[in-house]
């Protein structure tokens, strides 16, 4: 099988702008939150993680950002190349301002104008696993030849549309996201631009072995056991791996009470011996559809340079599973999950190199 | 794999006027709590697998959708709800295409890999589709409200069928009728004329 490389990575989150000044934040403990006031009666200040930039003009802001971390990414190497737009908001920021119509064609040729790029754009909308199909599509056109590099380009960026959603669905919580927490009362969004450059063509540090998604229609807001551990299952198959293989899983775990309690009861169930676990959710905030790249980028970064996300909260001890308070040992494997509305529970699989 | 046999398809460009009652006949009532674009997207997905003869897709089949402007209209309404308050929750969930693609899974009794590509159009759709797909096939739809509606789907399966006599097809004939074959490669979309199977292979619809 060809392997596939993550060849470059390129990150701006509410940590900091760049792969390394997040990891710097990270390690520091910093908790880099915003409130955001929401209308109406039941409404009232929610926790944010905004990405720290200038918002003078919503679509110069996305500009300025996707130029950059497609740039730290190495993106200018290979314009004509594939390029996979992962989202769930488009630009509906800029919508909301009056600065644009909704149209996907036009914001992915927005996009790719930014980037000057000549190769093929697709647009994949699946919810918070948007960036994580991406890499999985990605992986796919790079197998098949029809490709020898992608970049998967997640963007979430502020809008009003994604939060006050969230806050309807009574998702949010008021403080701060406990994942797997005893306190845990839900989830804290934030922004990210993500870029991860695969490629059959050059070589990283990291490559991407497989991965899964699977689509269950009986939780179409919220997560199921069963599926979790079906999805574990088919990204360990799909990766030539077997479960004891895995030396850690970066879950979903945003804090959310149901989400959080299936998720921990699939891993439990797929796995004999659980893998030590780790959630970036309460240092960078949920990032919706560009997650999956983002934590990737971050995560890949803490285990080179031995950093670690803080949890400093108390555990479920009911949840039968605990976040590992430091940077496990020789980690080659580790499996990068996360989890959906319309029921989408999607992981891949990265290997050290 | 790039050749796919075409085992059932609904072009509907527009739809029936009576589209919504025969969703609701399919389903055994009309659809509650789904936005307009999605029960579209359901009545389409559901004619197409009529088509086929399959009531339940296979386990190892690819749900694969694009759509020009998807949601925009429930997103719209969602917009004006934000003047003022909170959007009630239904109305969000249904701004959200991933939405469908759940209610598809629960229909058709599968779990699997499912995917909404936004824009586009249906040949980059099934070149995404082509390359990650599997034996089980896949449910490649292409749904709109716009303009009357357009609700079009293909149940597709891998074929063994050369391709050396399929004729050129415009982007924009992956949904049409008259074809028994798909073949889709870096050269572009092929297609074999139906009532001209290649050996071994045909399709349905």
């Amino acid at each position: 099988m060809t392997p596939v490389h993550i060849a470059g990575r390129g990150l701006a989150c509410s940590l900091g702008l760049g792969v390394e000044q997040a990891l710097a934040s990270l390690s520091q403990g910093a908790l880099n939150t915003t409130q955001v006031t929401l209308p109406g009666a039941m409404a009232g200040d929610y926790p944010y993680h905004a990405i720290p930039f200038n918002r003078s003009d919503w679509n110069e802001c996305a500009r300025e950002l996707v130029q950059r971390v497609a740039a730290e990414a190495g993106a200018q190497q290979i314009r004509d190349g594939a390029l996979l737009i992962a989202t769930s908001s488009f630009d509906i920021g800029a919508v909301e301002r009056g600065a644009t119509q909704m149209d996907y064609q036009a914001f992915a040729d927005k996009v790719a104008a930014w980037l000057d790029w000549s190769g093929p754009v697709h647009l994949v909308n699946t919810a918070c696993t948007s960036s994580l199909n991406a890499l999985l599509t990605a992986q796919a056109l790079l197998r098949s030849g029809a490709a020898t590099d992608v970049l998967v380009l997640g963007i979430e960026l502020d809008n009003r549309l994604t939060l006050c959603g969230f806050a309807a669905l009574q998702l949010l919580s008021r403080t701060t996201s406990k994942p797997f927490g005893a306190q845990r009362d839900g989830l804290v969004l934030g922004e990210a631009v993500a870029a991860l450059w695969l490629s059959t063509r050059e070589t990283g540090r990291w490559r991407l072995l497989g991965g899964a998604n699977v689509v269950d229609g009986m939780q179409p807001t919220g997560a199921a056991a069963t599926a979790v551990s079906e999805m574990c299952r088919q990204a360990l198959s799909d990766s030539g791996l077997a479960a004891g293989s895995i030396d850690l899983i970066k879950v979903q775990a945003a804090g959310s009470p149901g989400n959080d309690e299936a998720e921990a009861q699939g891993l439990r169930a797929a796995f004999d011996i659980v893998p030590p676990l780790v959630s970036l959710k309460a240092a960078m905030g949920h990032a919706m559809g560009a997650s999956g790249a983002a934590e990737i980028a971050l995560l890949t970064a803490c285990l080179e340079q031995d950093a670690w996300p803080r949890y400093s909260y108390e555990s479920d001890p009911e949840l039968g599973v605990t976040l590992a308070a430091a940077p496990p040992k020789n980690v080659n494997r580790m499996m990068a999950t996360i989890l959906g509305f319309g029921g989408s529970h999607a992981t891949v699989v990265v290997e050290r190199v | 794999m790039s050749t796919f046999a075409i085992h059932g398809r609904c072009i509907a460009t527009p739809p029936p006027p009576d589209w919504r009652d025969q969703l609701a006949q399919r389903l055994g009532a009309r659809p509650r709590r789904i936005g307009a674009w999605a029960e579209l997207g359901l009545y389409g997905a559901l004619r197409c697998m009529a088509d086929a003869g399959e009531t339940v897709l296979q386990q190892d089949a690819q749900i694969w959708l694009g759509s020009r402007r998807g949601t925009h209209a429930a997103t719209a309404a969602v917009l004006e709800q934000l003047r003022d308050d909170l959007p009630m929750p239904l109305a969000f969930l249904q701004t959200q295409p991933s939405q469908l693609l759940a209610l598809l899974a629960a229909q058709l009794e599968w779990k699997g890999h499912a995917c909404f590509v936004a824009g586009g159009d249906p040949q980059g759709l099934l070149h995404l589709a082509a390359a990650q797909g599997s034996d089980g096939g896949i449910l490649l739809g292409w749904v709109d409200d716009m303009d009357g509606g357009s609700t079009n789907w293909l149940r597709l399966r891998p074929s063994a069928a050369a391709a050396g006599n399929l004729v050129p097809l415009a982007s924009d004939k992956v949904f049409s009728q008259g074809h028994s074959l798909l073949h889709i490669d870096a050269m572009g979309l092929r297609g074999c004329p139906a009532g001209q199977a290649n050996l071994g292979e045909s399709g349905a619809g």
